[in-house]
């Protein structure tokens, strides 16, 4: 077998090259300009209009500082309650006796369960008058003399409260992930040198895991301070307002709509989450350091005890059980009260959602629309951490990329959301009244996930596969087909799973942009509550939470098991 | 004409301060060689691969083989990895996962459309070449280390290409497998002439399957030359350090006197008396020690004291102090064996080599090459 030269057919490759996949990465990267930069720039130029008297009409009004002092509890309160919860349980997560470890994904439930159905769900156990658990709080001797609460949702601890368990989820997971990159010797080297359990924890630990611990609490800090659902549903019937509920209602409050004003309250959080995007960006560098590789993960040396399993398990049942199972039962009477009456209990409300056309149309908007939505977002997310983690040759593209990824996620969606009802009621893209508004919309927001995730995939399979793929004479589109994406599957199905699920949820964005044609389950929801008549609305959010766990099982057997923990 | 040809390849990496990784270098392979490239961490063998293979870019030079041009810094050519025609083999084996062992090693030809029973066959010559015929329906996973890195190989070999490199491919690997898969690696090559670089920091490795060692330092060659002759004639102190003669005595003569390490020695030494300072630099292998110099006839001799000793199965590791230096001789269990053994810590005895074993070597590192006959110390 002698050594013979065999030459390519194709003449020798110019570094001109170089100027076409520029010229193809800049293609790629200017309509994901306008996507996230449009919405921005029509809401400042609303805000700012008309000499930017919004601002002082809006800022000088005499319930705005209660409104800013509101919104800094909500934000503080919750990521405290978060920052707390979300640590101890990813703690627990690794004390887990060997086979009890599935219970590691459970503290992940909630982000399935739909934020409207989990705060509806608190509203029927813990409304003070016909609450469930309040009812049956009132039993206990010292408030039985009590005709209503001892516990009012409808005020600003609890609030507070509900979104901090919400937010719980995502702290666990970045600390989880945090703890995976721990290398188990260390924590041996610690114990073997005479620290207990908690000085191991406290000492070793947390030091350790201090940047996962950063960017959990700036991520749940962003969203906490852009919460819109929790304070919508539960703020109106004690007037607790934050700068979230106020931008909604200086558009669907007034008449006539007052879009500068929403614009102009919006500003602070728009402030807030473009500087955090940008000093993450210029502190830590390229995003892609922050990806976290997959390691062996640590066990502690402490014996297994199936107290963290206790510890889980409560966390479940109050996050998630407890509201579904208010839920249920409010979506099951034909009225809601105090008690509940078992004879009553039919599936009555659900003949009456499907008997209308609305309903149903909803619901198909949603499934096809975040579906569509998923499927384009796939392949961007994958050129996009292809081109941040690999085109090195093309710094300034790749930094532009990184910010502009990274913007849906540090701008709230409620702010957002108005910036996309600007720019999608005027020339050149009039899309309001379509369902491509919504379409656009949700592409818009998911693209933080989607990049995020496919890079974590990525950066995990590292550089070898990949170029001993081009050494043995493969090019870029054979590599990317036959060698990345067969080996990212795991990821993609991941991506899609969570995108899917967070968009069939998704309620603040949509109720922004909808219209009376245009609506998908959460706006329907939100109409059907505002106009009080609940056991529809319990049924309405159980059919959302359906669809969501389905469409969370689908993607889940599409990318393997496992997926849920990648996130 | 040379099969590979490199001029002035030169690559620096960005940072505070910015790595000079290749430094200006220039070399040439014909075409079936085996080229070694040695040198310790950091000094830019991965780098140099990665040029020829197009991973990486350089900043300036040439490089062209059979008179085409892969690379021109001036002429702004650059060819992608994939139209080189070359093979590699890589440190971390690199087999994709997802596939079958038999998918792996076709995948160079897929990739370059040859299909159909050729190249099944192709396959199959280059599993059995590597003895993996019985595993080419497995995947990767289900492979032990060395037959991971076998199929690597076939990969590499399975579509005749140009030229195959490899980065450290052996250092995953135990040291029995180690040396079982650098022996079929070097039958490989004697029955298919492939033109291979290898890069390694393991000298034996090296001196086993090189044609010719290049000897790398903070990105220049130090030293090209066929295995013996690096070996034998390092041609600098650099090269001599790593190629193991790790002894390193300070000469100096004056007065008729030579010192080694500041002691007066008795003997001759490699280097012409018109150097009054120089180095010298030997194995451990090559000294020896005895009671007394007459003790050690031929041998240039220095007084010792006993520092500890270690035993070694065929060899015993002495540690000797010699002035204020500390020596390291490592003597074969032969019939000075009984009279090693007893030795204690503190005992006075003398250290002796072959001066035609010894390197002497400039204050600048350059070899001095010694006179016909070995002058003698003193004048
Ligand atoms: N991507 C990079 N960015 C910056 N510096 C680099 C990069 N790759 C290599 N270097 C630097 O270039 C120099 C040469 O690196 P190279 O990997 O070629 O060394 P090596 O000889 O292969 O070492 P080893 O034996 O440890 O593999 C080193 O100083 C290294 O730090
Ligand atoms: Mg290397």
């Amino acid at each position: 077998m002698a050594v013979s030269t065999v030459t390519s057919s194709t003449p020798t490759g110019r570094l001109l090259t170089f100027t076409g996949r520029r010229i193809a990465a800049v293609a790629f990267v200017l309509p994901l300009a306008y996507l996230v930069l449009a919405p921005i720039f029509w809401l400042q130029l609303e805000a700012l209009g008309d000499g930017a008297s919004a601002y002082e009409a809006e800022f000088g009004r005499a319930t705005m500082p209660e409104t800013l002092i509101s919104t800094a509890w909500l934000a503080c309160g919750s990521l405290a309650i978060a920052m707390v919860l979300g640590t101890l349980l990813a703690w627990s997560a690794t004390l887990l006796p060997p086979r009890l470890r599935f219970m590691r994904i459970l503290p992940i439930f909630p982000m399935i369960l739909p934020l409207v159905s989990q705060v509806l769900g608190w509203i029927f156990l813990l409304s003070p008058g016909p609450g469930y658990l309040n009812a049956v709080l009132r039993r206990l001797p010292w408030w039985s003399g009590l005709t209503g609460g001892p516990v009012d949702v409808y005020s600003l601890p609890w609030i507070v409260i509900i979104t901090g368990v919400s937010l719980t989820s995502f702290v666990y997971l970045f600390v989880s992930a945090g703890f995976q990159n721990i290398n188990s010797e260390l924590i041996e080297s610690a114990h073997v040198s005479g620290s207990s359990g908690i000085g191991v924890f406290l000492r070793v630990i947390l030091p350790i895991i201090r940047p996962q611990l950063l960017y959990g609490a700036a991520v749940a800090l962003l969203i906490g301070l852009g919460q819109f659902t929790v304070p919508l549903l539960l703020g109106r019937t004690n007037g607790v307002r934050v700068i979230t509920t106020e931008i909604f209602m200086a558009l669907y409050g007034r008449q006539p709509q007052d879009p500068a004003a929403a614009a102009a309250i919006g500003s602070p959080l728009l402030v807030v989450g473009v500087a955090v995007v940008l000093i993450q960006r210029f502190l830590l560098g390229n995003s892609s350091r922050f990806v976290t590789h997959g390691g062996k993960g640590f066990r502690p040396v402490r014996r297994s005890s199936v107290l963290p399993a206790v510890f889980i398990g409560t966390y479940l049942l109050l996050s998630t059980v407890a509201p579904l199972v208010g839920l249920v039962i409010v979506a099951l009477s034909p009225y809601w009260t105090s008690t509940v009456v078992p004879d009553a209990l039919s599936l009555d409300n659900f003949r009456t959602l499907f008997a209308e056309p609305n309903l149903v149309d909803a619901i198909w908007t949603s499934i096809w629309v975040s579906f569509l939505a998923v499927c384009i977002c796939l392949p961007i997310g994958f050129v996009a951490s292809s081109l941040l983690l690999r085109a090195k040759d093309m710094p300034v593209l790749r930094g532009v990329l990184d910010v502009l990824i990274a913007l849906p996620l540090g701008v709230p969606a409620v702010v957002f959301g108005v910036g996309f009802l600007l720019t999608y009621s005027r020339e050149p893209f009039f899309l309001y009244g379509t369902n491509w508004v919504i379409l656009v919309v949700y592409v818009t927001i998911m693209l933080p996930f989607t990049t995020r995730m496919h890079m974590s995939g990525m950066a995990a399979l590292g550089d070898a596969y990949l170029e001993a793929s081009r050494v043995c004479g493969a090019g870029p589109l054979r590599t990317n087909l036959q060698i990345v994406l067969p080996l990212l599957r795991g990821s993609v199905g991941g991506a899609a799973a969570l995108m899917f699920v967070l968009l069939t949820h998704e309620f603040t964005a949509s109720l922004l942009v909808r219209s009376t044609d245009v609506q998908v389950m959460g706006t329907i929801l939100y109409d059907t509550f505002t106009n009080g008549y609940y056991p529809l609305v319990a049924s309405i959010a159980l059919i959302m939470t359906v669809v969501t766990f389905a469409g969370a099982a689908l993607a889940l057997l599409v990318g393997g098991a496992g997926t849920l923990e990648d996130l | 004409m040379s099969h590979l040809l490199v001029t002035n390849l030169h690559k620096q990496f960005a940072g505070k301060p910015p790595t000079t990784a290749i430094d200006q270098l220039s070399f040439e392979i014909e075409e079936g060689e085996f080229v070694v490239l040695l040198g310790p961490s950091g000094c830019g063998k991965t780098t140099t691969l990665r040029c020829l293979a197009g991973l990486e870019k350089a900043d300036a030079g040439t490089i062209t083989l059979g008179g085409r041009t892969w690379f021109d810094s001036a002429r702004r050519v650059a060819l992608p990895p994939e139209k080189r025609n070359i093979g590699m083999v890589f440190q971390s084996y690199a087999l994709w996962p997802h596939m079958t062992v038999r998918r792996n090693i076709g995948y160079p030809l897929r990739a370059r459309r040859k299909k159909g029973q050729d190249a099944a066959r192709w396959v199959e010559e280059a599993a059995a070449l590597v003895g993996c015929q019985n595993l080419l329906d497995r995947y990767p996973a289900q492979l032990s280390g060395g037959q991971q890195q076998r199929v690597s190989l076939a990969r590499s070999l399975v579509s005749r290409p140009d030229l195959i490199l490899f980065d450290e491919p052996l250092s995953n690997l135990d040291a029995k497998l180690r040396e079982d898969v650098r022996a079929q690696l070097h039958e490989l090559h004697r029955r298919l002439r492939f033109t291979a670089v290898f890069v390694t920091h393991d000298q034996s490795e090296a001196l086993a399957l090189a044609e010719r060692v290049a000897v790398m330092r903070e990105g220049r060659f130090e030293q090209i030359g066929t295995p013996h002759e690096v070996f034998e004639h390092p041609a600098t102190e650099y090269v001599a350090d790593f190629i193991g003669l790790s002894v390193r005595l300070e000469a100096t003569r004056t007065d008729g006197i030579t010192r080694l390490a500041g002691v007066a020695a008795d003997g001759r030494l490699p280097a012409p008396v018109r150097h009054g300072e120089f180095v010298l630099r030997a194995r451990p292998d090559d000294l020896r020690i005895g009671p007394t110099a007459p003790a050690l006839p031929t041998m240039t001799t220095v007084p010792v004291s006993i520092v500890d000793k270690v035993f070694g199965g065929r060899t015993i590791d002495v540690y000797v102090r010699l002035g204020e230096q500390r020596v390291h001789a490592r003597i074969p269990v032969d019939d000075t064996y009984g009279w090693v053994r007893g030795l204690r810590a503190g005992d006075e005895v003398v250290l002796g080599f072959r001066p035609e074993n010894v390197r002497a070597y400039a204050s600048d590192g350059a070899a001095i090459v010694p006179d016909e006959a070995l002058s003698p110390l003193g004048s």
